[in-house]
Parts: structure tokens; sequence; C-alpha cells
């Protein structure tokens, strides 16, 4: 029998058991749908992980106060992590005592050879008004002798602060075009906290944050005292000798500080680093996940021989009809096993759908905690593959099954009631 | 002389029911010729249905040669066997076994698909064999829209679709009344007759039996009687 009949045949034995067939389908797309979501989730942190490391310089390093071994493991550098609280000695010897990063820290640095650039900075949040309106806005003091050199952001209009700069500030373009009721622009004049700053620059992102030099940030940013900074960015000069800078700079730190490695009471961390390892880590978590789906997907292919199986029952009779009237064994074969395809194949197209619109709702559901800022991204790969291993899993399932079907004896099968 | 068209030789079929065998046929010689219409006749658990089974190239024998046109099918394998079944023979059963799921049509369509002929060619075959039995208007039909008869016609169409030489029928009239009964053997009689098949049926009904050209008569798995049927009966009209 030409293939093309085998396959209307088969089509006709799904669509003559719809409630089986679809309830195996089921099955199928349950398994490929979970699959489909994992993979996408997976791809997506994968896309946002590529993206942030892009932006990552592999010659920047952050220094902060506090140190815990999971520093800033899952977040980018001042977004959190470090025990700003813990550790003990050199600066923390009292427990009353703040530990801090300050300028005896920055004096230290200066005096190493491999760093090229240091840019302290303090963060916290001040009040704005523009045109009547008012806010509350992250606030960033840089050193702006340096930033324009040490940093990743691009601009989108303006320029970067420069040494002569004092109250003039540069702002994300999320608080420029959709903070206010009325855009700012540049030249135009904001106020924090009751002081007047002119901006000048327009950065290329989607934050409301605002970055003003440091000695103007301490008159605007509550509780911070003149000389003691949140975390101090330094540019290397040979990113080839990050690992042992890293080392010379600790080395340098500890006895500046008076603490041993036990004791050691700050973090240097390489956002590049740590994005690399936080790859590693996201990579084992979606091999898990996935190796869960795939439980899904082979409960789905023990579905399918079932429903191959009770349908090599059911269809006995009309085997050996079959046969009885010239249908040789592959023909049976192929009959089966085109069934089984098919109800992979539609288990897989349905899945995809599903697995899809799952993907989609995620990032809404889960976005800040699971780290799907980015979204997740359904590539045309992983559809192939959905499909691919779906229909593959109808043949494997209904392959004994098939087989069985086409060795029936013609008479034992017409016999069968 | 006559062709001979199918030949046993020596066969045995012994069916194994656990550690005991039971023979169902014991050492049959028997030659059937090019064009005849033979009863095999016989009791129930005579064996008839075992020899039809042989015959029928549906079944192998455990001891013995089975020659169809000259060729021992034992020694075929089940693919050459099934291509034989198709091009070769034409089944008619007592439970008509018509796929339930398919139209009149498609059922009568099904044997030359498995034989490969083209689409247009093989609609055409079908639709002719269809109308031969009178079921034109109702090849749409499934066979549970179709009465006893008209699912006797339909399996009478497919085993007519692809012109084979021997026409196999089973008890063909068992599950019909005695008009549409008459109605079938009449219609196998012409294709006797008319279209020249040579037609093995297999009954128990002796009335039945009496259109027959010759008859085979078996009784506990062994022929007891080969004869040429001298009172034919034949159609009325």
């Amino acid at each position: 029998m030409k293939l093309h009949k085998c396959l209307k045949h088969a089509f006709s034995m799904v669509m003559h058991s719809k409630l089986r067939s679809w309830l195996t389908i089921l099955g199928i797309v349950i398994g490929v749908a979970s699959v489909i979501a994992i993979v996408s989730i997976g791809e997506g942190m994968q896309a946002e992980m590529e993206s942030r490391m892009s932006t990552m310089a592999g010659d920047i390093l952050t220094l902060s106060a506090g140190y815990s071994r999971g520093a800033s493991m899952f977040g980018p550098p001042g977004e959190g992590g470090g025990d700003r609280g813990g550790g003990s000695g050199g600066k923390a010897t009292k427990e009353s005592e703040k530990i801090v990063v300050d300028k005896t820290d920055v004096q230290a640095l200066k005096s190493i050879a491999e760093i090229l650039l240091i840019n302290p900075q303090i963060r916290g949040n001040a009040n704005i008004s523009y045109m009547g309106q008012e806010g509350s806005v992250s606030v960033t003091g840089i050193d702006q002798k340096v930033w324009s050199q040490i940093t990743t952001d691009n601009l989108k209009e303006g320029r970067f602060l420069d040494s002569a700069d004092k109250n003039v500030i540069v702002i994300g373009s999320s608080l420029a075009e959709s903070f206010f009721d009325h855009p700012l622009g540049i030249n135009q004049v904001l106020t924090i906290e009751g002081r007047s700053f002119r901006i000048v620059g327009i950065l290329d992102d989607d934050s409301r944050s605002i970055y003003m030099p440091i000695q103007a940030a301490y008159t605007v940013i509550e509780d911070k005292d003149m000389d003691v900074y949140d975390s101090v960015t330094i540019k290397i000069k040979d990113e080839d000798q990050l690992n042992e800078t890293m080392t010379k700079i600790e080395k340098k730190l500890m006895i500046i500080r008076h603490v041993t490695a036990k004791t050691k009471d700050f973090s240097l961390t390489s956002s590049k680093l740590m994005a690399a390892t936080r790859e590693a880590m996201l990579s084992t978590l979606n091999t898990f996940l996935l190796a869960i789906a795939a439980v899904s997907l082979i409960v789905g292919a023990v579905g399918v021989a079932n429903t191959m199986f009770t349908s090599v029952l059911e269809k006995t009779k009309d085997i050996g009809i079959m046969k009885a009237i010239g249908a040789r064994n592959s023909d049976i074969m192929l009959i089966f096993l085109f069934n089984a395809a098919l109800i992979g194949l539609v288990g897989g197209i349905l899945g995809i759908v599903l697995g899809s619109i799952l993907s989609g709702l995620l990032p809404t559901l889960f976005g800040s905690t699971m780290m799907l800022r980015g979204g997740t991204l359904v590539s045309l790969n992983s559809v192939l593959l959905a499909i691919a291993v779906s229909v593959g899993v109808g043949v494997i399932a209904g392959a004994i099954p098939a087989y069985q079907a086409s060795k029936l004896k013609p008479v034992d099968a017409l016999r069968y009631e | 002389m006559k062709d001979t068209l199918i030949a046993l030789d020596g066969v045995w079929k012994i069916y194994k029911m656990g550690e005991v065998e039971v023979p169902a046929l014991r050492g049959v010689d028997v030659d059937i010729n090019k064009g005849d219409f033979v009863a095999i006749i016989g009791a129930s658990g005579s064996g008839k249905s075992t020899m039809m089974n042989l015959v029928g190239c549906l079944d192998l024998p455990s001891k013995g040669k089975i020659f169809l046109k000259s060729k021992d099918i034992t020694t075929l394998p089940e693919s050459d066997l099934a291509a034989l079944r198709g091009r070769t023979i034409g089944f008619i059963f007592q439970q008509y076994n018509l796929l339930q799921n398919m139209t009149a049509f498609e059922n009568v369509l099904l044997p030359l698909e498995l034989q490969d002929m083209g689409d247009g060619k093989a609609s055409e075959r079908a639709k002719e064999v269809l109308k031969l039995v009178g079921l034109s208007d109702k090849m749409h039909n499934r066979p549970s829209q179709l009465s006893g008869g008209e699912q006797q016609r339909v399996s009478i169409a497919r085993s007519l679709v692809g012109d084979p030489e021997i026409i196999l029928a089973d008890e063909p009239t068992g599950a019909l009344d005695s008009v549409t009964g008459r109605e079938v053997i009449e219609t196998l009689y012409r294709l006797w007759k008319d279209e020249g098949k040579t037609v093995i049926m297999v009954t128990h009904d002796l009335h039945l039996a009496e259109y027959a050209h010759t008859h085979i008569e078996l009784k506990d798995g062994k022929i007891i009687k080969i004869a040429k049927n001298e009172k034919q009966k034949k159609p009325r009209g």
C-alpha cells in the first residue's frame, strides 16, 4: 500500500476513536507544553544573562563593605548581596562601629599599579520636583572625573559629567520621558531636595536614576557621612590579569583594614565572574527542570503505548480482514506507526501552543522573582525539537504494538471477537 | 482435461490445545480444477473451515503441501502470501467482515488500494462492481446503515473488485434470511457460470450445496467423498 494511503487509514483510525485518541494526545500535550515552557524560561534567562554580560566590562570590579560568601550572587552590584553588618576585626572590631568603605580604602587602592581608575559612589533616595509635580527617585553620587570612563552606560542625549561640574546631573531615560507629565530635556532644571540641578545628559536606558557629582550627592542624600562610600567601582588595567589583580587588591585592603581572610569585612566582586557563576547555576537549574518535564513526556509516551496496545486489540478483527484481502505485514505496521506518530504530532503541536502561552504568562506571574525580566523565548529550534521529540515518542511508543499488529496471523485475527 | 488450480497433498492441520494436539484435517488430498464450483460440505467440526483457511492461504498446514497454480504456498513468506491472496482470491465471509468505520465504497476500494492501483482507475472499478451488485445508491453508507443482505452484497463486491480467479465463500448465507440467501447463492452461481470464476463454498446446508458442480464431503478431518453433483441446481429465471 502506498504511504499516503497508510497515512489516510491511520488518520481515519484516530478520528474513529476520538475520545481515547484525544486523552492520549492530552498526555503528550502536557509533556511537550512543560518542556516548551521550561526551555523557553531557560532560553529567556540565557538571553537576559547574555544581554547583561554584554554590557558588563570584564575589567570592572566593585568594592563594598561587608562580606558573605554568597555576596551579590543573585543581583548586580549595589542591588543587594553583601552582608554589610557582618564580619569583625579591623574597622569592625567594635559592634557599635559601622563597617564602611571610606577614603582610607580609596587611598590604598590608588597605590596599586594595576588599577587604572577608581570611582567611589554613594547611593540613596531623594525627593525631586518639576513643574509642580513631586516624586522620589534613586540618586547616585559619582566621581565625575572618572565616571565617563568607567561606566558601561551609554548616552542618549547630552554628555556625561566632567571634572568642572557641580550642580548638574545625568538622568535615566525613563525619568526623562515618563516620570512627570512633561518630559525632561537637556538644560532643564530639576529640583532635588530643594536644590536646583541642570540636566546635561540623558542615559540610553530605562531607569529613573539620577547621577550627580559625589560632593553634591552628600548634600541631597540623607545620612551619608563625608568620605564614606556605599561602593567603589574599580577599573583595572589588564582584564587578563583579573584574578591576580583581585587577589592583590584584597590583600592590600585586608592589611589596611586589619582583617584576615576569616574576618574579612568587605566584598570585592567582578560582575562578569559572578554572571558566569550565575549562568552555570541557571544551566544546572534548567537541566533539573527539564528532567522533571521529561518525566511528564515519558508518562505521555506510556499513554501512547497503552492506547496503541488497546487499539491493536480492538482492531484485531479488522487487521484479519485487511490481511485476508491482501494487506502485507508492512502495510499494517505502517498504519499503526502512522497512527501513533499522528497522536504524537497533534500532541506536539498543541503542546507547543500551550507551552508558548504558558511561557508568555510566566514573566507576568513570576517576573521579579524568577529573573524573567528579559521575558521567555520560544525559539524555532525548541519548536522543531518539540515536534521531532513528540513524533519520535509516538513512533517509539507505538513501535511494539504496531509490530505486534503486523505479526498477527490472518486466521487468528479473523477469529477474534 | 481441466487444469488443476488448487491441490492439497497429504495436508494435516493440528491445533494445540495446551498439551493436547487436536487434528482438524488428517492427510487430505484433493485437486480443485480451474472453473469449478465446489461445495465443501460436512457436519460441524468436520474440518470445513480449516480447509477453507488453508485453501485461502490464510493459514499454513502442519504437514503436507498446498499448491496454488502449481506454486507451493507452504514455502512462501507472509508478504508473498498476502499479495497472492489479494490478487488471486476473493473472500466472502458468513459475517460479511466489512470494516465498520468505512463506507461501502471504501470497503470495496480497499483491496485495490492494497494492490497500489491508481486512484482514478480503482475508484471507477469499485463503482462498477457496486453497480453490479445493485448498491450504487448506497455506496456511501456505512455497514451499520445497510441490511444483512446489502452488507453481504458489499462483501461480494469487495471479493470481485480485484477480478480474482477464485471466490472463496465461507457459509455465505449463514446469517441471511432464505430469500436474501437465495439471491446470494444465485449471484455466486452466475459468477461461476457467466464470469468463469472458480467458486469454492463452505456450507453445512445441503440445499445450498445443490448449486455447486462438485461436492467434497468431510468427516472428522478426512475427505469421505468427492463427487460431481449430477443434480446441480440452477437459479430461477
